[in-house]
Order: C-alpha cells, then sequence, then structure tokens
C-alpha cells in the first residue's frame, strides 16, 4: 500500500497519508513526501489523514519535521485512534487537528423540520440528524451547539447534539429524541388534542421570553432585524421605507430570550417533557420579533397560496389560523379584539418585513409567484407602516380610534383587568362610570378641530398594599384640562341646573383621585381607586 | 338596554332593563322625543336598571323640565346603584323619586 499521495485544493497542497507509520516506514515515508511535494515551496500544507490508520512516535518526527519547512500545518480528517494519539501527545495544541466524521446515509429517511438553515430528519427510532444547506456549516453547528446548551442551562429544556457527521457533501449534527412527536404532528393526527397544544406551546413561550440572557451570550435580533428594514428601503416608497426603518430602530434593546424560529415542528413531546429544537436562530430581543416570526410560520407565507402550510406543517391553513389566533389570545391574556388585532397588526410589520427580504434575496422577484407575493406582502406592509406608530405593546394597554363608539370595547378591556383582581362589583361600576365619562370627552373634543380621529390610549394598572386600580387615558387632541372647570352647583334645582359637565364631577366624587398634566403633547388624565 | 313602553291614556310608563349610558341614551331620547307631546304624565320605572352615566342623566334632567310643565314625571323602584349617582349628582333633589 502506498503511504503518500499528493492531492491539491485551491488553497493549499495536500498530502495524503494511509495505512501504518511506524519506525520501519518513517525514513521511507518521509523522503515519499519530500519527493512528492518538490519544490513546491514553504506554503500551507495540509495532511489529509482519512487513510491512516496508525501512527507511532517515529511518525510523529515526520510530522515535526514537515513542519519546519511549512509552518502552516493541519491535518484533517483523523480517526478517533489516530487522534487519540495525537491528543495525548499534543499535536493538536501544536496544529489544527479536525476529527473525521461519522458519515450518514439519509436516504428514506422521514423529514421531521425544516428551518432556516438545515432539514432535520429522523435517521433511527431515537435519532435524528439536522443537516444544514451551507456546505461550509462547522461554524453553524458550533453555535447551535453553544446556543442549546445556553438555553439548557438556563431552563429551556432542549436536545443538543452529540456528534457530528457527513451527509453527503454536508455537514450534520445528531441529537437523541426517543419517542418524541413533534406539536404538529399531534395536531394533525390527533385534533383533539388542539388546545391542549396551544396550552403547552404558549406555556413554553412564556418561559422562553421569561428568560434573562447575559449581554453578549446570544445574538441580539433588534440589529438583525434593523439590517431587514435597511434592506427594505430600496422597495419601498420612500417615506414608508424611513418610517419603518424608525420602527425597527424604536425597539429598545431587550435581552430576554427568543427563539425566533418558534413554530410547532420546532416543539417536541418526548416522554411527557416539551422539548424546543432547532436552536441555531435563537437571539434576545423584543417579543414582538418572536411574534412577527410565529406569524409568519402560521400564516404569512400561506397567505397567497394557503397549501404552503400543509406542505410544512401538515394541518391546513384553517387550522394554522386557529393555532395562531388562540395562542396569540392566550399569550396576551386577553380577549379583547382590539388589543389582539393590535398585537397582531404589529407583528405582521415585522413578519412582512423579514418575508419580502427573504424573498427577494432567493429571487423572489424573477418568478410568478414571487412576485405576486412580495407584491401582496408589500400592499399590507404599507397599509400597516401607516396605521402605527410604535412596534410596542402593552397587554394592559389599549389604543383605539377616539370615538363613541369604541367606548364598549375599552369598557371591555377595563373589566376584563379588573375581574382579575377580584374588584368589587360597586367598585367596578363606579370605575365603568369612571372610564364612560373620560373616554367620551375625549372622544367628543380631544380631536374636535382635526380632520381625522385621533388614537386614545388607555393604561389600566392594579397595585398593591393598598390594592388600587390606576387607570390612565392619553390623547394627542388639543390641551384641555377637563378638571380645571368648576364644579357643577348640585344643590340647584331643575331649572337653574345646566347640563354639562355632570360627568367629569361623578368621576371625582367617586374615584380617590384624579390628576391632569399635559406632557410632550399628551393630554393623561390619571385616576386611582383604592379597592 | 330594553326599553318596554306601556301607556294609559296619558300616562306613560317606561321600564329600562340594563344599561342607560352615552351608547344607549340617544335611544331613550328619540322614544321621549316621539311621546312626551301626547302624554300629561311620565313614569319611569328602573327595577332592572343596573347603571347609569351622565349622559342618562341629562336625558332624564330634560324629560324633568319637559313634564313639569304638565302633571309631573316621577321615577319608582330605583336600585341601590342608581340611587347613589343620583345622590352624588342631587338629582335625588331634582327628581321625585319612590
Amino acid at each position: 500500500m502506498k503511504n503518500v499521495t499528493l492531492k491539491q485544493d485551491d488553497t493549499s497542497l495536500v498530502v495524503g497519508l494511509a495505512g501504518r507509520i511506524d519506525s520501519n516506514n518513517a525514513a521511507e515515508v518521509e523522503s515519499e513526501i519530500q519527493q512528492v511535494l518538490g519544490g513546491a515551496g514553504k506554503g500551507p500544507l495540509v495532511i489529509d489523514a482519512e487513510e491512516l490508520e496508525y501512527i507511532s512516535s517515529a511518525g510523529l518526527r515526520v510530522i515535526l519535521h514537515l513542519r519546519k519547512s511549512h509552518q502552516e500545518l493541519s491535518i484533517i480528517n483523523v480517526k478517533p485512534e489516530v487522534y487519540e494519539v495525537l491528543d495525548m501527545t499534543g499535536f493538536t495544541e501544536m496544529m489544527p487537528v479536525k476529527k473525521a466524521y461519522r458519515r450518514v446515509s439519509i436516504e428514506g429517511c422521514e423529514v421531521i423540520g425544516k428551518g432556516a438553515n438545515g432539514t432535520l430528519y429522523r435517521i433511527d427510532k431515537d435519532n435524528v440528524v439536522k443537516v444544514y444547506n451551507n456546505a461550509d456549516a462547522l461554524e453553524d453547528i458550533q453555535h447551535e451547539r453553544e446556543v442549546a446548551r445556553l438555553a439548557l442551562v438556563l431552563g429551556i429544556p432542549t436536545a443538543i447534539s452529540y456528534d457530528v457527521v457527513r451527509v453527503g457533501d454536508s455537514y450534520g449534527s445528531v441529537f437523541e429524541l426517543l419517542n418524541a412527536r413533534s406539536f404538529s404532528s399531534m395536531i394533525q393526527e390527533e385534533p383533539d388534542k388542539l388546545d391542549w397544544c396551544i396550552h403547552e406551546y404558549v406555556d413554553f413561550l412564556k418561559k422562553i421570553h421569561d428568560t434573562r440572557v447575559k449581554e453578549g451570550a446570544l445574538p441580539d435580533m433588534r440589529d438583525t432585524a434593523i439590517g431587514w428594514a435597511k434592506f427594505m428601503k430600496d422597495y419601498l416608497p420612500e417615506e414608508a421605507g424611513s418610517k419603518l426603518l424608525g420602527l425597527f430602530e424604536a425597539v429598545p434593546v431587550d435581552l430576554h430570550m427568543i427563539h425566533g424560529d418558534y413554530h410547532t415542528k420546532n416543539l417536541e413531546l418526548q416522554n411527557d417533557e416539551v422539548l424546543l429544537i432547532d436552536m441555531d436562530t435563537l437571539a434576545v430581543g423584543n417579543r414582538i420579533f418572536e411574534l412577527g416570526s410565529m406569524y409568519n410560520a402560521f400564516i404569512g407565507f400561506s397567505e397567497v397560496d394557503h397549501e404552503v402550510v400543509k406542505r410544512f406543517q401538515g394541518f391546513d391553513f384553517e387550522t394554522s389560523k386557529t393555532f395562531w389566533h388562540k395562542a396569540l389570545e392566550l399569550y396576551l391574556g386577553t380577549t379583547n379584539a382590539d388589543k389582539i388585532r393590535e398585537v397582531e397588526d404589529k407583528a405582521r410589520i415585522v413578519g412582512y418585513t423579514r418575508m419580502i427580504r427573504r424573498s427577494i434575496r432567493r429571487k423572489g422577484l424573477e418568478t410568478e409567484q414571487g412576485r405576486k407575493e412580495i407584491e401582496h406582502w408589500k400592499k399590507e406592509l404599507l397599509e400597516l407602516i401607516d396605521k402605527y406608530d410604535t412596534l410596542l405593546f402593552s397587554v394592559n394597554e389599549l389604543v383605539v380610534e377616539a370615538k363613541k363608539e369604541n367606548l364598549q370595547n375599552v369598557i371591555d378591556f377595563v373589566d376584563e383587568h379588573l375581574e382579575k383582581t377580584e374588584c368589587p362589583m360597586k367598585a367596578e361600576m363606579q370605575i365603568d362610570m369612571a372610564v364612560e365619562e373620560i373616554f367620551v370627552n375625549i372622544a367628543s373634543y380631544a380631536y374636535a378641530h382635526e380632520d381625522n380621529i385621533g388614537k386614545a390610549v388607555i393604561r389600566v394598572e392594579t397595585l398593591e398594599d393598598p390594592l388600587r386600580v390606576v387607570l390612565t387615558f392619553m390623547d394627542n387632541g388639543m390641551p384641555y384640562d377637563p378638571l380645571a372647570k368648576e364644579d357643577p352647583d348640585v344643590t340647584l334645582g331643575a331649572d337653574e341646573r345646566e347640563i354639562g359637565g355632570l360627568g367629569i364631577f361623578l368621576v371625582k366624587n367617586t374615584m380617590d383621585d384624579v390628576t391632569y398634566e399635559y406632557k410632550d403633547g399628551r393630554n393623561i388624565l390619571t385616576i386611582r381607586k383604592n379597592l | 338596554m330594553k326599553i318596554k313602553k306601556s301607556q294609559n291614556d296619558s300616562r306613560l310608563i317606561i321600564a329600562l332593563e340594563g344599561r342607560l349610558d352615552t351608547l344607549t341614551a340617544p335611544q331613550l331620547e328619540a322614544e321621549l322625543n316621539a311621546s312626551l307631546d301626547v302624554i300629561s304624565e311620565l313614569e319611569f320605572d328602573f327595577k332592572d336598571l343596573e347603571y347609569i352615566s351622565s349622559a342618562g342623566l341629562r336625558v332624564l334632567l330634560s324629560a324633568h323640565k319637559a313634564m313639569a310643565k304638565k302633571d309631573g314625571m316621577k321615577v319608582i323602584n330605583v336600585r341601590e346603584e342608581v340611587m347613589e349617582v343620583f345622590e352624588l349628582t342631587g338629582f335625588s333633589d331634582i327628581l321625585t323619586i319612590e
């Protein structure tokens, strides 16, 4: 058997070593190497050890000699037995030494997931392999391993890969997934489990979003998202493009964890434990970025062609829509339709931005289907950019158009919060009245001199010690202090009575505190009721 | 809000059920505008009225003023929650409450 062969790749000389190299043939191997290298100079040299079975100290000395003439020397495709020798003798610290990877075939294997960076195959009952799209994926694999480990340490159940393998010309990482089933297949096969799946899905999501991560330990989604918005500037009218970028830039830095690709194929049930997989998109950031990618997975990608979700998740578009809406409702802890729509709209702004960029980069503008989708997403996006001034949301804050027709929504929103605090009936009624009087005031006067109906913001807070409810009403209308008006004289008879002023009077007399300020162009009226 | 009307010659009885607020007050106002000219006596039954806001008070006040020139208006079966609003605003002194 020939021990030495000369190979060459684009950037360096490659010498293949094979068989056994020990004191019997070391001198011979060394001169063969010199021979094949000829006058090749002192450039980088790679030793391909794919077929090297054994190397003794005499063989190692040959490598040391080589290193004198080729300082950039590395060894690749090292078998485990040989690697052990190199590791023990300290060679792994002297020069880059890369192990050989086990080969795994995915022929005929079930695809159990498909993410942004790779595809997941089940290779046997207990193992799955994630095959990366990028041919040079070792760094990605290393990254995913590190972030999965980080997540696990922070209390997020996940599967960590235990081996890196070769799959065709790509790399793969192998995970153990014993008897695991994805939420997608559960939903598809057992529709009566849908509600259970939604609950588990939302509980897990909250756990992720409640996890704080050390600064710098995970990529910042905000930076990534700002990058999308910058990309979009070339594809949107100037004003809309700038506003979109402004919306993204105004999202504050947030060190809470987000998964980045949180859909039902990436959640697995294994022996009654829920596991999160496909961790390569793990990041920190505001939860609106998560909701944006969730919207895409359940609805966005399938808006033009409803079959997309069926192909990807296995369940139909209707089921997907139901899942998304119920999950969002549960996640936000509200059934208020306006609140849910607001958050969904903001998620869509993030979602459309991401999808349009993704599609354009994947040459979507060159196909009819791609152009149709991009046009549709863009139209929706432009409407939303026009409608919102922030991507932030708060579940205890409702933003509505300041018109009387929205009164019932506002009262329902407030009552939903009051019911969580076991507010006494009487106090609830008085608070309802205060909400009505103040909101109707805003609806009637704040924007009376403007062509467009402006917004009113209602915030509900419940505070302890003593238990109290604080409601804040904000509008951008003309400055007006309703408290400045003198109280009506309630001792007057019917004939002398004026018709106005009673509303605010009632508020003042049923609440424990009412204050007004005009700040940053906003009327801010705050009322407090002790419970 | 539900409005139930029963008329006895020139005496109109209106029973309200639910909430008399900004959204429902215009409904009551419209009913009254259609009836006040042809009646001389008005009675409100508030047995099932759970809530009243200033918008409701306004309608009651103008009805009260209109009826004051005739045989009057009275309110019966007022619940505690609504009574408190009447008391706070001095309406308990203006209206005839039984």
